[in-house]
């Protein structure tokens, strides 16, 4: 039934965003672009998929700036969504861009603890994060001004309200606010899929949780194998953890308790997915630095994050395979981040001269 | 003959001129400093495209010279490159300066200052 | 000849000859022993230098993967941490200390890294995602900061060193074209002062010898015209002051020599 109407205001921006998701990269690309000797090589590689966004590039730009324009296409593309979505699909894209603006905001109040002029940090800002009243913040020139008259102002005060007081602001570690922001805003996501009555029962809510615990998941899972060795305690962990997902509440209450990365694998042990990870993995997540990403003593392994990435990106592209859903515009941005940092990977590679590990892109078309 | 002990018994920091991700890096590696308030100083400078020459040679002054309790200068060639003067002119062993690559700019031994002497010296 | 030349502003005296010899003595021992140790010091210079063109080198390789994988956290992390690490930077947690090494009588200055555990500010960087990309960044930049702190060791014993050999070498050139030449040129200005003593001497005592026997030969004669006017016929009178003479001249070529 749901499909029968979906389409009366969702057809064309999903339609759209299907268009979009064929302009991706493809493995084909991706191996042509590792056959790149210079930035140029690979700017030129890039030219069909982005085009004018690259144009403006001097030439052999640097790979942050290669980075910021091909965010840019992203940004400009979700903005044209953004302008035709109606309905509950406007107020999803709304919720897509709430991670962002909690980055952002996280960054404000960074700035404004130490009293930085928060003006030149408006531009290091997500672009895809940005609200209207972002400007006002630079206003507040102390915490609790900020967290009084402007932050509630914002689309994140919800997240704000309940967890996290002035004096928090003050005396938390940043990331412990951004987590705890992040977990209100999945939660508040996942209940949104889930309890609205256009969205309930649709495709939507079946995707999007699917995505959304995942999402839970790892951030659960990431925020225990980083917190050990730190001050963060285990009480304080745990009300990190976003209250749903395919671990919780056992598996999440097994890696509050967790002290170690053993711990962490028989926490997650029940879920086949995270188990399978764990044992790809292989215990190596000690010291010595498994994976590709361990610092200057890469492997072929994979790290834990790789695997996660591997995964979210396969659930987005299964996403692409339901019609009728507003899914496909989340799997869209995932897919279109990853490639992002695909591109970003393979191009620092191409520039630091480090064409060995070239090859940790994840590509999944 | 060699400097008396006062001149850097007190020096047990390093500090950092450099781009974004040079700071960035050696922070993460635990150099940075941030003296008690209200005087706070930091002990690094990020210099962007946008960052005025001017500035650069200030904190430069205020690393080598005003400040005592620095061991080790760090700083971008490519930003030495734009204080070149100044570096050729300093001769002081205390603090050290030393000139490092960035991520953008690979290492070029023709421009460091020090490596500059070291060829002078033996006549090459 | 005295003259020309640098010399030391001294009486030409057989004492100041002594004092100049000694002196003499004493440059050339002390311009052996500190071309010495500005050889050992130049040796040293030399294998500090090269060791520095290694480091500089090393350090290349080194920061180009510590840059790399600071690219890693911003892969894992999918954002810029850069901001927030500059403003979450409190407390130096790498340190350095210097201690010395004496190196033929310098003191050259080392620098030892040290790490403060308990200043900590970057633990929950990356907490939700790239933690460990993060963790790792940081040991690989640690690594990189400690062969810093080798190469600024070496570098500032360059300057030292360098300074140093500076000094010493300069003392050897002063010593070598300064002071024993001047001192050369003294001793032979003294010496040639006395020996233009001796020769005025020797005019000198000459010159009364000739006047005295001129004199003797002007008195005698006056003695021989008195005797002639006395007694006409008188010639052995004439041996006898001759005989006379010839003594005080033995004598004074005694005093002479």
């Amino acid at each position: 039934m749901e499909g029968l109407f979906y389409n009366v205001n969702g057809g064309y921006v999903e339609g759209v965003v299907r268009g979009y998701r064929n302009t991706l990269l493809t493995g084909q690309n991706y191996s042509n672009l590792t056959q790149c000797e210079t930035i140029d090589d690979v700017k030129l590689q890039l030219s069909p998929a982005y085009g004018d966004f690259l144009a403006s590039l001097p030439p052999n730009p640097s790979t942050s700036s290669l980075a910021d324009k091909t965010t840019d296409k992203l940004v400009a593309e979700f903005r044209y969504i953004q302008g035709q979505a109606t309905g509950t699909l406007a107020k999803f894209m709304e919720y897509l861009t709430y991670g962002y603006m909690i980055d952002n905001v996280a960054l404000l109040i960074t700035g404004t603890l130490h009293e930085r002029d928060t003006r030149e940090l408006l531009e290091r800002c997500h672009p895809l994060g940005w609200f209207e009243t972002m400007p006002v913040l630079c206003v507040a020139t102390n915490i609790e001004e900020l967290y009084n008259s402007v932050l509630i102002e914002t689309p994140l005060a919800p997240y704000f309200k309940g967890s996290l007081s002035h004096q928090d602001l003050d005396e938390l570690n940043i990331e412990i606010v951004r987590n705890t922001l992040y977990k209100n805003y999945l939660e508040d996501f996942y209940r949104f899929v889930n309890e609205h009555p256009e969205i309930r029962g649709t495709p939507t809510a079946e995707t999007m949780s699917e995505v959304l615990e995942f999402e839970a998941d790892r951030r659960a899972i990431n925020i225990t194998l980083n917190s050990f060795g730190t001050e963060l305690s285990k009480q304080d962990r745990k009300k990190l953890y976003p209250e749903f997902g395919r671990l919780y509440p056992e598996g999440t209450l097994m890696l509050s308790r967790a002290d170690d990365v053993e711990g962490v694998g028989l926490a997650v042990s029940g879920v086949h997915d995270y188990k399978s990870f764990f044992d790809t993995v292989g215990g190596g997540m000690n010291s010595s630095g498994p994976g590709n990403m361990s610092g200057g003593s890469g492997s072929d392994g994979k790290s834990l994050e790789d695997l996660f990435y591997q995964k979210e990106m396969e659930i987005s592209k299964g996403a692409f395979t339901r019609q009728f859903t507003h899914a496909v515009i989340y799997a869209w941005v995932k897919l279109r981040e990853q490639e992002i940092r695909n591109i970003t990977w393979i191009a620092e590679c191409i520039a630091q001269n480090q064409k060995e590990r070239i090859g940790n892109y994840i590509s999944v078309f | 003959m060699a400097a008396p002990p006062s001149a850097y018994k007190d020096r047990h920091f390093l500090a950092v001129i450099g781009d974004e991700d040079s700071v960035t890096g050696l922070l993460l590696a635990g150099i940075g400093h941030v003296t008690q308030p209200p005087d706070a100083q930091k002990n690094f400078l990020v210099v962007d495209s946008k960052t005025e020459t001017s500035t650069i040679e200030q904190a430069f002054d205020n690393y080598t010279h005003d400040r005592k309790d620095i061991a080790i200068l760090l700083i971008n060639q490519h930003i030495a490159e734009r204080i070149r003067h100044r570096l050729d002119t300093y001769t002081e062993a205390f603090p050290s300066v030393l000139e490092i690559p960035s991520k953008d700019h690979p290492y070029d031994p023709e421009k460091d200052s020090v490596l500059k002497r070291v060829r002078r010296l033996f006549g090459e | 000849m005295s003259g020309a030349g640098d010399r030391e502003p001294v009486f030409p005296t057989r004492q100041s000859l002594g004092t100049m010899k000694s002196k003499l003595k004493g440059a050339e021992t002390g311009h052996s022993l500190l071309k010495r140790k500005s050889e050992a010091l130049t040796k040293r210079f030399r294998e500090i230098t090269k060791r520095i063109d290694e480091a500089k080198r090393k350090m290349g390789r080194v920061m180009q993967i510590a840059a790399f994988s600071l690219a890693e956290v911003t892969y894992a992390v999918g954002g810029d941490i850069g901001y927030q690490i500059q403003e979450s930077a409190k407390n130096a947690r790498f340190r350095v200390r210097t201690k010395q090494e004496n190196v033929s009588g310098v003191f050259l200055p080392a620098f030892e890294s040290y790490t403060k555990d308990e200043n900590n500010d970057f633990g929950l960087t990356g907490l939700g995602k790239g933690g460990q990309q993060v963790q790792r960044c940081r040991e690989t930049y640690s690594r990189a900061v400690e062969t810093l702190v080798e190469l600024a060791s070496l570098q500032t014993a360059f300057v030292i060193l360098d300074e140093v050999i500076k000094v010493v070498n300069r003392r050897v050139n002063a010593i070598e074209h300064v002071i024993i030449p001047r001192t050369e040129n003294t001793i032979k200005y003294i010496n040639s002062e006395l020996d233009e003593l001796d020769r005025e001497e020797f005019y000198r005592l000459k010159k009364v010898k000739n006047n005295k026997q001129r004199d003797n030969e002007i008195a005698e004669k006056a003695e021989v015209e008195k005797k002639g006017k006395r007694q006409d016929s008188d010639k052995e009178n004439e041996d006898g002051p001759e005989a006379k003479d010839v003594l005080g001249e033995e004598e004074d070529q005694d005093v002479i020599f």
